[in-house]
């Protein structure tokens, strides 16, 4: 089969896949607990009032036309309208998504390069006391709790030291010079509050990265052909580039998944620094019932991973000529 | 005879390792003519490929030629520096086929790209040129000249071996130093590999250093040859006589350990023992504590290496070596081994 095929394929099969896990999230929302228009009404609402409720939402017609008004919103892009707020969801969900991204995509592209490096030297130094004793910081970081990171990380540099600020994305003054959201990204006290959420994030997950590299980098090491490359006498240089590609496979593949992760571990760290992103939000929106939120939420980590996956596949065919593509 | 192509002279070799040194190779000599094929044989950890890979400067960082010379075409080359090491010897001149053959190519790189990359290092050679020169290489080793840009793992195991022996020929080298090459491939493919490293023969002026523990191998593939144990050459000649004539211990020993297709009834010999670590300076024959005919002197001082009869190749070091073909005689009549006529009814050489 030829590559173009494959990717072809591939993409049916991503396409395949969020069609089923949006299905799934339409089957696990109305499994939940509780009458909507209840919820909707708030307290004290009439029968005819509820009725009412559920006449204008829909919610008396039958299931399988739900299924079909739900998945036909989802491909004409409209996820419905927030309780809370009653703004499209869309629009309400975009400054608080930019917010997250904006904090975890440089946060585990970080993590990766700094615990790759350091994954990678730990494992060019096997069997030193560097090496024993270095697998230690990443691992006391990567297991212990990310919130109790960023409590302790707070405590220090913002309670005890005062250099940063304690929570939020940005000061009230701030807040009031600028004019439309965005533009706060361009200040220094944006900057300043981002700080400690970025090296929470950093540091729980330099982990996996540096670990993994580690152990790849003495497996590649001790391969007979890296003895040949030697004796054929290729530079160290050379060398050291055809390690770093070979050692560096497995780490590729944890990326996108690690992202995901993170991007659904935000809860809590969002919480701690009461950071203004999809965190927080669907924090505050499962408190409130505030379903079509939360169900787009999930479908964008949804379709985070699974295309995540898809880019490190086709990356895959790109970088390890091994992969072989059958039928 | 014209001057040999490899002279290694009184070499030792050491490691050095945390708490103490040790002394893989001890007061080693031996010579490779041009166009010859030479055999190194002997036990793990004798230090055979310790040896070997002192002359291609392919010691672990911290393994030393502590002593004595190691001259190629009459050049001393065991002081050369990486740079003018690789500059003007390695693979050009000397080049490897490394034990774990099948494993030895970048999984992850093109083999044309391969052979250009090490190309690159020791000539000026464009990428076209070397491409062309493993094309034509490929076709003396039987693989098809279009599969040059696959990937390693497109070869089977004989087509990656065979593969390796064409990089190892890519810059046209006088030596190849085969180190263990056939000890991790089934006998079948054993044979195919002893028939292309013995057609190369025909085709070029090499010459071969082949270092294995299977001394049958040894006798079907070459000319002259050296056994060692316990870091020490023991003994050396031409095969023809160190086949029909042995006369140390060791290689007497080794000899009846190994069946023979002429003998099926006869006894196989058993080396007790296991060899001395080594750590202290070797002084003293290393096959001293596991060898029947052993005396005070053994245990003493370091036998010298000595012709036997006045002959040139066949050298042993051994005190008793004179005697050592009737002490042989009689310890073998006890355990029924009929007399060695050997070569000339060439029974087992069996070219199909």
């Amino acid at each position: 089969m030829s590559k173009i095929k494959y990717y072809i394929r591939r993409l049916f099969v991503t396409v395949l896949l969020i069609f089923g896990v949006v299905s799934f999230l339409f089957i696990a929302f109305r499994l939940m607990p509780g009458d909507y228009a209840t919820t909707l009404a708030g307290g004290g609402a009439s029968s005819s009032e509820l009725e009412e409720i559920r006449e204008s939402w829909g919610l008396n017609e039958p299931l399988y036309m739900q299924y079909y008004h739900y998945m036909a919103n989802m491909v004409t892009g409209d996820p419905g309208t927030s309780h809370v707020s009653n703004e499209p969801v869309l629009s309400y969900v975009r400054a608080p998504l930019m917010n997250s991204l904006i904090l975890v995509i440089p946060a585990i592209l970080v993590a990766f390069t700094i615990g790759s490096i350091y994954g990678a030297l730990l494992g060019t130094k096997s069997g030193t006391a560097f090496e024993r004793y270095g697998i230690l910081p990443p691992t006391l970081a990567g297991t212990t709790p990310n919130f109790f990171i960023g409590i302790l990380l707070l405590l220090i540099f913002s309670s005890a030291l005062g250099w940063f600020p304690v929570g939020g994305m940005a000061g009230y003054e701030t807040y009031a010079e600028v004019e439309s959201h965005y533009e706060i990204y361009l200040t220094t006290d944006f900057w300043s509050h981002y700080v400690l959420p970025f090296t929470t994030i950093v540091l729980t997950f330099l982990y996996y990265p540096a670990l993994i590299m580690r152990g790849s980098v003495i497996d590649v090491k001790g391969q007979e052909y890296t003895y040949f490359q030697r004796i054929a006498g290729l530079p160290s240089k050379t060398r050291f580039k055809h390690l770093m590609k070979h050692s560096s496979l497995p780490v590729i593949t944890l990326l996108p998944a690690q992202t995901a992760t993170a991007i659904s571990g935000l809860v809590l760290i969002e919480t701690v620094f009461n950071w203004p992103g999809i965190g927080t939000l669907l924090f505050d929106s499962v408190l409130s019932r505030d379903t079509p939120v939360i169900q787009f939420l999930f479908i964008i980590v949804a379709i985070w991973i699974i295309f995540g996956n898809l880019i490190v596949d086709i990356f895959y065919t790109v970088i390890d000529p091994r992969i072989t593509i059958e039928d | 005879m014209t001057e040999p192509l490899l002279e290694v002279e009184n070499v030792d070799i050491t490691y050095r390792m945390d708490s103490e040194d040790v002394h893989a190779v001890t007061n080693a000599s031996f010579e490779i003519g041009a166009n010859e094929y030479f055999g190194l044989v002997g036990e793990s950890g004798c230090g055979k490929s310790t040896l070997a890979k002192s002359v291609i400067k392919g010691l672990d960082s911290n393994g030393e030629v502590s002593a004595g010379t190691i001259r190629y075409k009459g050049r001393e080359i065991q002081d050369l520096s990486e740079k003018e090491y690789n500059k003007e010897i390695r693979w050009k001149e000397i080049s490897v086929i490394p034990q774990a053959a099948m494993n030895s190519l970048n999984p992850l790189a093109k083999l044309s790209d391969q052979a250009i990359e090490i190309a690159n290092v020791h000539t000026d050679w464009s990428a076209e040129k070397s491409v062309d020169r493993l094309k034509e290489l490929f076709d003396i080793v039987g693989l098809p000249e279009s599969r040059v840009t696959d990937y390693p793992h497109q070869f089977s195991g004989g087509m990656k071996q065979r593969a390796i022996i064409a990089m190892s020929l890519l810059l046209n080298p006088s030596l190849i130093i085969a180190d263990e090459p056939t000890t991790a491939l089934d006998v079948i493919m054993q044979d195919q590999f002893l028939k292309h490293i013995d057609g190369l023969r025909d085709e070029r002026d090499l010459a071969l250093l082949l270092i294995t523990h299977d001394i049958a191998v040894v006798f079907e593939t070459c000319d002259s040859m050296a056994v060692m144990h316990g870091g020490q050459i023991a003994e050396k000649g031409t095969t023809k006589e160190i086949f029909s004539t042995p006369r140390h211990p060791y290689t007497i020993l080794l000899q009846q350990s190994f069946p023979d297709a002429r003998h099926p009834d006869r006894e196989l010999e058993v080396i007790e023992g296991s060899p001395p670590a080594l750590r202290e300076e070797v002084d003293y024959c290393t096959f001293a504590s596991r060898c029947p005919w052993a005396e005070q002197e053994c245990q003493e001082s370091l036998p010298p290496i000595e012709s036997m009869n006045g002959n040139d190749s066949h050298a042993v070091s051994c005190f008793r070596s004179d005697e050592m073909e009737s002490l042989a005689s009689e310890h073998l009549n006890t355990i029924g081994r009929p007399q060695a006529n050997a070569i000339e009814n060439e029974g087992y050489e069996d070219d199909d």
